[in-house]
């Protein structure tokens, strides 16, 4: 009896806590409930191989979407750090040490950058033999852009992920809010499907969405045969290196505030 | 004009002041949330004070001087996927510590604290007492003029804790400034210069353990009740010779002038209320609870 008791005390408690967490409660309903609506739409309206840009290789379409994607579940492991370092107190001695704590958060944030640039870049290396690629600016112009997009991207990511990490607690609701911001952005991206063919409000959304941007200039400088249907390199670098840099000046502004309390 | 710093509406520091003389073994004692950890992080300049001056060697903090301090924290500040030595070099190049001096100072630091035949070891795999001492030898590894340690014996076992405090203190007492925050009377009664007694962010006592102690009754009765107290016990506050009277359940801590007199009384005065008597000359903890109030917080006699 008292084994059931003790049951029925860790179930109530569990249950207050996933009630009181309240990122865990919205977006573990809302995330799945977001995709249905989004990428329901998204697949049903333009996911036509017919209108697929370029010679209509889906496999070699998606390699844009996977490097992205490595990109997005890199800085989100990556910017998780935090919280282990936190809770190893690693992260107590090493702000301790004679320097402002954003030097030292700089550092652990640029390894994140350049391990979701290198994953990122391998998944791109190993998928490149196997697909039909134009590289229509030639291998080495486009490998150039493709590493130059790489990092501008995981440097946005980086500091998406390290702005959310400065005003979450905890691991586990910062998982959540990084899914729940960043997995619509993902499938409205392009990643997966041309955003041209869209209804008008899903293309405004992917339009605005900066990952758009990533795909279609690693689109562009791997997959495509022409610009046409492309937004155009240009205009992918001035948004990708406005954001890159906009938002990882912001995120390692707002590092996050501990002190040797851990607080 | 003291330091205050708050959190919301506490106040962690409220009019705290303290001097801490340089080259000395400094004590500050207080129980849990007393701001002891605060006050640190204020040394450190990792947070301001609201009000008041705060000066570390002279000057206002500043991360700079942050490399002439190292700081044991309350709780260990290791990653425990790196090994002893790996973690000793990573501290050691963000305090600036030169490669070549690091090769060198770090198997001799690993050796001195019992730990030169674990340098490639995971921190995981270590033991509590282990890992403390590792703490502690990574924050000597720079040569830090102040060494602060936040409660840095928790967790070592008695033999370890000698050892501990013989390496910091046998060859190098006076060298450096070394500042101890902790809840352990007896560690700080025998190693500390001086010490102040911290309640509420503020500093209710300060000196050295032989002045705190000298301002108390000469000795200390500590009586075994067989039940709660009663009115009969109560009483014994009023006594001439008897001075703070503190209660811990049913164990009765009382500071006399004479305990010869003091328990004949006791026993004439409340017949089977006694289980057990212990008698000891004064100590620290007894000045200590002096000023901060109760054993506990759960009792004490009222006057």
């Amino acid at each position: 009896m008292s084994a059931l008791s003790a049951t029925v005390a860790l179930f109530q408690r569990d249950i207050k806590a996933v009630i009181r967490s309240r990122s865990q409660l919205y977006s573990s309903m809302f995330t799945p409930l977001l995709l249905l609506v989004l990428l329901g739409t998204g697949v049903s309206e333009g996911l036509d191989p017919a209108k697929l840009p370029g010679n209509g290789n889906f496999t070699a379409y998606l390699v844009a979407g996977s490097v992205v994607m490595t990109a997005v579940f890199s800085s989100t492991f990556s910017s998780a750090s935090y919280y282990r370092d936190r809770d190893s107190g690693i992260l107590r001695m090493l702000l301790s040490a004679p320097h402002d704590p954003h030097w030292i958060l700089l550092g652990k944030s640029l390894a994140g950058v350049a391990i979701g640039a290198a994953q990122a870049l391998i998944v791109l290396a190993v998928a490149a033999p196997f697909v039909d690629f134009e590289w229509q600016y030639g291998i080495p112009l486009g490998i150039a852009v493709c590493l130059a997009v790489v990092l501008l991207l995981n440097l946005f990511l980086g500091g998406v992920a390290q702005a959310f990490a400065s005003r979450i607690q905890t691991m586990q609701g910062f998982h959540l809010v990084m899914n729940l911001a960043l997995f619509p952005l993902l499938f409205f991206s392009g990643a997966f499907f041309p955003v041209d063919n869209l209804p008008m409000w899903l293309e405004i959304l992917a339009r605005i969405n900066p990952l758009s941007y990533a795909v279609d200039a690693l689109e562009l400088a791997t997959y495509a045969d022409s610009s046409a249907a492309f937004f155009g390199l240009a205009i992918d670098f001035v948004v990708l290196g406005g954001l890159a840099v906009g938002v990882y000046t912001l995120g390692v502004a707002r590092a996050p505030k501990l002190t040797f309390s851990g607080k | 004009m003291g330091v205050v710093r708050s959190y919301g509406d506490r106040r962690a520091l409220d009019g705290f002041t303290v001097s801490i003389p340089a080259g000395s073994v400094f004590g500050l004692l207080g129980p849990n949330g007393s701001g002891k950890t605060t006050f640190v992080s204020l040394l450190a300049a990792m947070e301001a004070p609201e009000e008041g001056t705060l000066r570390v060697f002279g000057e206002p903090p500043a991360p700079r001087l942050r490399a002439r301090m190292g700081t044991v924290f309350q709780e260990n500040a290791q990653d425990p996927l790196l090994s002893a030595e790996e973690y000793l070099t990573l501290a050691g190049r963000v305090f600036g510590v030169p490669g070549s001096i690091l090769k060198a100072r770090i198997p001799s630091l690993l050796s001195s604290f019992g730990l030169g035949d674990r340098r490639g070891d995971a921190i995981a795999s270590l033991s509590g007492g282990m890992r403390r001492r590792l703490d502690v030898a990574r924050a000597l590894l720079h040569g830090p003029d102040l060494l602060i340690l936040d409660e840095p014996t928790t967790g070592v076992d008695p033999e370890e804790r000698r050892a501990l405090w013989d390496r910091l203190l046998g060859s190098e007492r006076g060298r450096r400034t070394i500042m101890l925050a902790t809840n352990d009377l007896a560690e700080a009664d025998s190693v500390c210069d001086q010490v102040a007694f911290l309640r509420a962010g503020q500093v209710v006592a300060t000196g050295t353990p032989a002045e705190l102690k000298r301002g108390l009754r000469k000795e200390a009765v500590r009586v075994t009740l067989n039940g709660p107290v009663d009115e009969r016990i109560e009483r014994i506050r009023s006594w001439p010779g008897v001075g703070a009277v503190t209660l811990d359940g049913t164990e009765l801590h009382v500071t006399v002038d004479d305990a010869a007199t003091f328990v004949p009384r006791l026993f004439e005065h409340a017949p089977g209320a006694v289980r057990a008597i212990a008698i000891q000359a004064a100590t620290l903890e007894d000045a200590y609870f002096q000023h901060i109030g109760s054993r506990t917080a759960r009792t004490e006699v009222a006057v």
